[in-house]
């Protein structure tokens, strides 16, 4: 039986620095990312699917001049992976107690978000990569090194945009079945708004809403990147608008975020 | 600790000593893995204090987390990782350094060698278990909290985890599990403690309980024959139907 000796007499175990933690989450995260093939495989296909279409048809001009067309393109899959990728992965897990067995380990917190984030937005650099390869490919649309530079940091920016929606998605929204529902349901004025901010061809009206819609925001921002030679005051008003919807929508998503779906 | 306005877990005070298996018994939301989960630190008490050896868990988390392992009530692993990955991941979160070969070897020990390259979701409910504890316990932690350790588990599968857990106390680890099986009680565990709505209604060896309350009316009203520790917990708790 036992001894009437209170638990102490064990060496005691040390908790492991926020840094291995991350490292070893980040390790596994990234091995269930690249073990999901056809979720890589489509997180790039819509945006290519996309770029050919916008090069290919005939009024394509009515998008604006190829490198917003590109810019499109990429935004389309940024919003995609943040809104609708991370979002379901997070309350999927979230619902098989995934999160719950991570937290009762001694990783903080902030290391098992913020390794998925990380392979998320790794993945949104990879996609934007082979957009701007396929651009090339396909539209002859070359950069400066500085544009090519600048593009990957502006989608660092719109990752941290969609990726703030997704969290915020994720923690209003607990239960996965309504989540996808609902991402759908969101994604489509998000691309949709995206696509005529910088046409007219609905109207003002909409153009001007479209414009500073996330989306809107950001592909404006990804076509100054491309093109720094035209970085103008909007360029900053819309690298300004992507911050704001970054802290809101972070700050929604942190406030609101549960870790289990009950 | 409450959820709103009901309150979950109220006054509970226990002690797990070194080496001993400790049972939480009590009925369906009785507060059984509300108290658990302020132990493990997925919930924040309202009052009280909470101490893993000589570490506060309420001011020092991470480092009380490292001096216990967990085996929650629905566990569930990342369900795109192998087996060999998961064992993987969590070794390194407790700062555990296996090599390919010593990993393997943990697997084997649970009979899971051949399983290696699997996911989580293709092993069978006791083969799912006996990972879930040998992963709580990859760190040789001082405390193991068990949350329905062998709940779904057939009686061999069942069987087999007790002698798992008793050689877990046999060197020297304390281990906290709360169960809804009394034979698993009285088996297993050197002391019980009986709660219900939040509170902790007795605590004492199996064998004790059943000597003090063997003459309790509520106890023998319920009793068929020899009192057991189930007539002992229905008489404490009551007969109405849990939900």
């Amino acid at each position: 039986m036992t001894d009437d000796v209170p638990a102490t007499v064990r060496p005691r175990a040390i908790a492991i620095s926020s840094w291995t933690s991350l490292k070893v989450l980040l390790r596994a995260d990234a091995a269930v990312q690249m073990r999901n093939k056809r979720s890589i495989v489509l997180s790039s296909a819509l945006p290519l699917i996309q770029l050919y279409a916008l090069f290919a048809v005939k009024r394509s001009t009515l998008f604006g001049d190829p490198r917003l067309r590109v810019a499109l393109c990429i935004t389309l899959g940024v919003i995609t992976l943040g809104v609708l990728g991370y979002s379901m992965a997070v309350a999927r897990d979230r619902e098989h107690g995934v999160f719950q067995r991570l937290r009762v380990t001694p990783a903080p917190t902030w290391t098992i978000m913020c390794s998925r984030l990380a392979v998320q937005v790794a993945a949104m650099l990879v996609m934007a990569i082979v957009v701007l390869v396929a651009a090339y490919a396909i539209g002859g649309v070359a950069l400066s090194l500085g544009g090519y530079v600048l593009t990957l940091v502006a989608v660092l920016l719109g990752a941290g945009v969609f990726l703030s929606i997704g969290q915020a998605v994720a923690g209003l929204i607990r239960s996965a079945d309504t989540l996808n529902a609902t991402g759908r349901f969101i994604l489509l004025p998000l691309i949709g708004l995206s696509l005529f901010g910088h046409s007219d061809v609905l109207g003002t009206t909409v153009e001007y809403i479209s414009r500073w819609s996330p989306g809107g925001a950001f592909s404006s921002l990804l076509a100054g990147a491309m093109n720094p030679s035209t970085w103008s005051g909007e360029t900053w008003a819309a690298f300004l608008a992507s911050l704001a919807y970054t802290a809101v929508f972070a700050g929604a998503g942190i406030r609101w975020f549960r870790w289990t779906a009950r | 600790m409450s959820y709103g306005s009901t309150v979950a877990v109220d006054s509970v005070d226990l002690e797990v000593w070194a080496g001993e298996i400790f049972g939480l018994l009590g009925p369906n939301g009785a507060g059984k893995t509300s108290a658990l989960s302020a132990i493990e630190g997925l919930l924040r008490p309202d009052a009280g204090s909470i101490m893993v050896g000589d570490v506060d868990a309420r001011s020092h988390p991470l480092e009380a987390k490292a001096q216990m392992g967990v085996q929650l009530q629905s566990t569930s692993f990342h369900a795109d990782l192998t087996i060999l990955e998961i064992v993987r991941l969590y070794a390194g979160l407790y700062g555990v350094k296996l090599s390919e070969s010593q990993l393997r070897e943990r697997l084997s020990g649970i009979h899971l060698q051949d399983e290696g390259s699997k996911r989580f979701r293709e092993l069978s409910g006791g083969q799912q278990q006996r990972l879930s504890l040998m992963i709580s316990t990859i760190h040789d932690p001082p405390l193991a909290l068990l949350d329905e350790p062998t709940a779904g588990l057939d009686p061999q599968s069942r069987r087999q985890l007790w002698d798992r857990i008793e050689g877990f106390r046999k060197e020297g680890h304390s281990i906290l599990l709360t169960t809804h099986s009394m034979e698993e009680a009285q088996a297993v565990c050197d002391r019980v403690a009986i709660m219900d709505h939040g509170k902790i209604l007795a605590v004492d060896t199996p064998a004790a309980l059943i000597t003090l309350h063997r003459d309790d009316p509520r106890v023998r009203k319920v009793a068929h024959g020899d009192v057991t520790l189930e007539d002992v917990f229905i008489g404490l708790t009551g007969r109405e139907l849990r939900d």
